[in-house]
């Protein structure tokens, strides 16, 4: 066995700057706006097609998310088999993607195929036919999937803390009920496609080894598209929360509770967002946070638990999610609180400072290392209208921030007066 | 093309190392020759309850994650029937740090009741939300039991009764530790920022003079050939009826493996796969059914599982399942779609070759089923399957006899 003394600890060397590749812009002819992230070593793309087509753009629960699942359902050119058949063939990866804002295609593809999969692309995005029998077939089956998550404590404690945080007439807290799958016709994704899945609103992003001719076929297959005036959205709805600060649903049965507790808060545009990620890692943003040393490491009573701060275009929220054995989710509970309230009474010693800022350091090398994260870090940023400016005035943050400077930010955004509490399981 | 360097060291511990200069991370990855497998049936789920109790604090080091995190680092394990497997990923500059911690702990844990007990509380709970606490979590719990009589992969990894983990005490920790955790039954690879001369010199320093041990000796039993379609039906509370179909197969060394794999690719891979296409598209018989082969040292199996939609029966569900499968035995359709699966695995292998993680996890894996350089032969080994093949290995795996099935019946009125 080596002696202790050739066992010391190796030194720690602080993470060097950031290197942040910046996107390549440019403009179609009509307009439409494509970013170029040049990395990788391999000769892949990634392809990412995005229109401000989410859920906050519905005036029905499920219709933009069903728009875009019926995408790949069929073209007035092709069946839907035959999509799946020609991207399978060329064995690209296709994932549809619906969110609260935002609404599109993302694509991974070898870049040799990159001009028979804008053609596709270009088809799938432009020339839908929603056709009946497809769209039957996919509602019935959501349904199941539905119900199948209904059964999940952890669905339906998400579900509900939407509706607190947000309201339940917002397109953001609106929960989905059974009856809805059966209520969504063809005429309303129509209509839906036709306000928002325009040229005039759509981004084009490519990360990867794109070929060398990239910008022509761009243009070949989506440069010519008519570039339409976006209809004027009705007036903006802001989402509110409402209702019982605190909700329990029970289950009868359940071995855990499912515990979701937060609230709306600020997002990513606030000049003080860096911070609360900062405070928000030190409460449960790693495995060393204070949750889970306390509830998980220290007590057992789950095998998970953490948090998050998250922007959306409308608001951001955080959130504590986990679940828990339920005998303990009592306690449960009541450490968490304990947690939230230890932010704003108690300064964060040196040390713990020091281990998140460096993981943190360490962290934002992962967010850029490839093309894949490449891409999802740039568009998490641009569809706030920000660039890599955030990026690194969020490494500066982490670099210079204060433990007093983290107590007053406790202090103002960890209310918990303002929290909401969903729980669900027995009792 | 995967390019990589390969030492042994003295005490058995095997390097595999891979440069990649586009990023500014190494990943590390050490796979330990231990999984569920080589469990006592009266201890089961101990080799993950292990995976837990690695993090507890080593023989210098009382905490793992505290100094990870302080290098910036990032890092996990998982265990499955035949390995534990461990890995992080740092900045390139503070890889010391991960192979400081690594070798600690495979030097010496520091087992402590406490962390124990803590660790046993967390296992349990893993098994509350991943097994019981979700519709159909306990399918595999159920399933493998079936397929297997005597083979240990009878039971899955997070144990065939959670009482086993009530029960662990730490004597058989400290058994498990000194048995299984060893240079010599360990393969370790480092991908990313780093060269294969500066990384074997690290990794003899810190691993170096690690002793070699005993390995406790791998008497596996053999799994009798099954010659009986083996059924099970479960009544339960659910929102839907499903099924679940296990077939004996063959080892991930074997020649048949690719054929199988690319079977279950031809039913599931994509959304174009047959199972897809004609029992959800065209029949609307499932709302959801996949295919997948477990990739295990010994021999495996192949699993098809789905949910029926709402008024079908099982006798229809099942009736139309086998006459996708006995649509393998013909030539009709295969040529093209062979083509179409055969240019998503290629594609599929360029993908996973972006992470470092992956490179460094795969390098290992292939190690231990005989050579890492494996890895640049699975896309040609995959192409090389013919539609001859494809029909005879359909025949001669996805027989009724060879199968065990698991019925989930909704007590539901209104399912």
């Amino acid at each position: 066995m080596m002696s202790d003394v050739q066992r010391l600890r190796p030194p720690v060397y602080p993470v060097g700057k950031v290197n942040i590749p910046e996107a390549n812009v440019l403009n179609l002819k009509n307009g439409i706006p494509v970013f170029i992230i040049e990395s990788g070593t391999e000769d892949i793309t990634r392809l990412e097609f995005t229109f401000r087509a989410g859920q906050v753009r519905e005036k029905e629960a499920l219709v933009a998310s069903t728009t875009n699942m019926m995408l790949t359902e069929g073209s007035v050119y092709h069946k839907a088999e035959e999509i799946s058949s020609m991207l399978d063939f060329h064995g690209a990866y296709i994932n549809s993607s619906y969110e609260k804002d935002r609404a599109g295609i993302v694509i991974y593809l070898l870049s040799k195929h990159l001009s028979k999969i804008l053609d596709l692309g270009r088809e799938i995005l432009f020339s839908p036919a929603f056709p009946e029998n497809e769209l039957e077939t996919l509602m019935k089956k959501r349904l199941r999937w539905f119900l199948v998550n209904r059964e999940k404590v952890h669905n339906i404690a998400l579900d509900q803390f939407f509706e607190s945080i947000f309201g339940k007439n917002h397109p953001y807290g609106r929960q989905a009920i059974e009856d809805d799958f059966s209520s969504i016709k063809p005429s309303l994704l129509r209509e839906f496609h036709k306000l928002n899945y325009l040229p005039s609103n759509m981004a084009i992003i490519i990360s990867g080894r794109p070929p060398v001719n990239t910008k022509e076929l761009l243009e070949e297959f989506f440069g010519d598209l008519p570039g339409q005036e976006l209809s004027p959205g009705s007036e903006v709805l802001h989402p509110r929360g409402e209702g019982p600060k605190k909700v329990h649903i029970p289950r009868k049965g359940a071995v855990q509770t499912a515990i979701r507790i937060g609230s709306a808060t600020i997002n990513k545009r606030h000049k003080d967002y860096p911070g609360l990620k900062i405070l928000d890692t030190i409460l449960g943003g790693y495995f060393g946070s204070r949750l889970m040393k306390n509830i998980r490491e220290e007590k057992g009573y789950t095998y998970g638990i953490n948090s998050l701060v998250t922007s959306f275009d409308l608001s951001g929220y955080k959130a504590i999610s986990t679940e828990v054995s339920t005998k303990y989710s009592r306690n449960a509970v009541e450490e968490i609180y304990k947690e939230i309230d230890r932010l704003s009474n108690e300064p964060v010693s040196n040390e713990e400072l020091n281990l998140v800022k460096n993981y943190m350091s360490g962290e934002m090398l992962r967010m850029f290392d490839g093309p894949f994260a490449l891409a999802e870090s740039f568009r998490a940023v641009w569809e706030f209208g920000l660039g890599n400016e955030y990026y690194y005035r969020l490494a500066e943050r982490i670099k210079t921030i204060s433990s007093d400077e983290i107590m007053e930010l406790a202090q103002t955004y960890y209310n918990i007066d303002d929290l909401y509490q969903v729980t669900v399981g027995e009792e | 093309m995967i390019s990589f360097s390969r030492f042994t060291l003295d005490n058995g511990l095997k390097i595999l190392v891979h440069e990649d200069r586009s990023t500014p991370l190494i990943a590390l990855n050490i796979l330990y020759n231990v999984g569920s497998k080589d469990e006592d049936p009266g201890m089961t789920g101990f080799a993950h309850l292990f995976e837990h109790l690695m993090f507890g604090g080593s023989v210098n080091i009382p905490d793992y994650d505290t100094p990870l995190q302080m290098a910036g680092g990032e890092n996990n394990a998982f265990t499955n029937n035949d390995i534990t497997n461990y890995y992080l990923t740092l900045p390139a500059a503070n890889i010391e740090t991960g192979l400081w911690l690594e070798s600690d702990r495979m030097a010496g844990l520091d087992f402590s009741q406490k962390n124990l007990d803590t660790q046993k509380s967390v296992v349990i709970e893993e098994y509350n939300q991943r097994y019981l606490n979700q519709p159909y979590g306990d399918a595999i719990l159920n399933l493998r039991p079936l397929a297997y009589k005597v083979h240990p992969y009878r039971w899955p990894t997070i144990g065939m009764d959670i009482s086993h983990i009530e029960r662990a005490e730490l004597d058989q920790v400290k058994d498990f530790f000194y048995s299984h955790y060893a240079p010599n039954n360990a393969i370790l690879a480092l991908s990313g920022n780093i060269s294969d001369t500066e990384a074997l010199e690290l990794v003899k320093k810190w691993f170096g003079t690690i002793e070699k041990r005993k390995i406790r000796k791998k008497i596996l039993p053999v799994e009798p050939h099954q010659n009986e379609a083996r059924k099970l039906i479960l009544e339960k509370d659910l929102p839907a009826d499903a099924i679940y179909k296990a077939w004996h197969t063959v080892q991930r060394t074997n020649d048949d493996f690719h054929t199988l794999d690319l079977i279950t690719d031809l039913l599931a891979g994509g959304e174009s796969g047959r199972l897809n296409t004609i029992l959800t598209r065209e029949l609307k018989l499932f709302s959801e059914i996949n295919a997948y082969i477990t990739s295990d040292l010994d021999p495996g199996l192949l699993i098809i599982s789905g949910k029926l939609m709402k008024d079908v029966t099982f006798s229809e569900a099942e009736t139309a399942l086998e006459e996708v499968l006995t649509g393998l035995s013909s030539e009709k359709g295969l040529y093209d779609e062979m083509e179409k699966v055969k240019n998503k695995f290629e594609a599929t292998s360029v993908f996973s070759n972006t992470s470092i993680l992956n490179k460094a996890y795969s390098l290992c894996s292939y190690e231990l089923a005989g050579d890492a350089g494996l890895i640049n032969q699975e896309v040609g080994k995959y192409r090389a399957v013919d539609v001859a093949m494809v029909m005879s290995a359909a025949k001669k795996y996805l027989r009724d006899t060879n199968c065990s099935s698991l019925y989930y019946k909704s007590l539901r009125a209104n399912k």
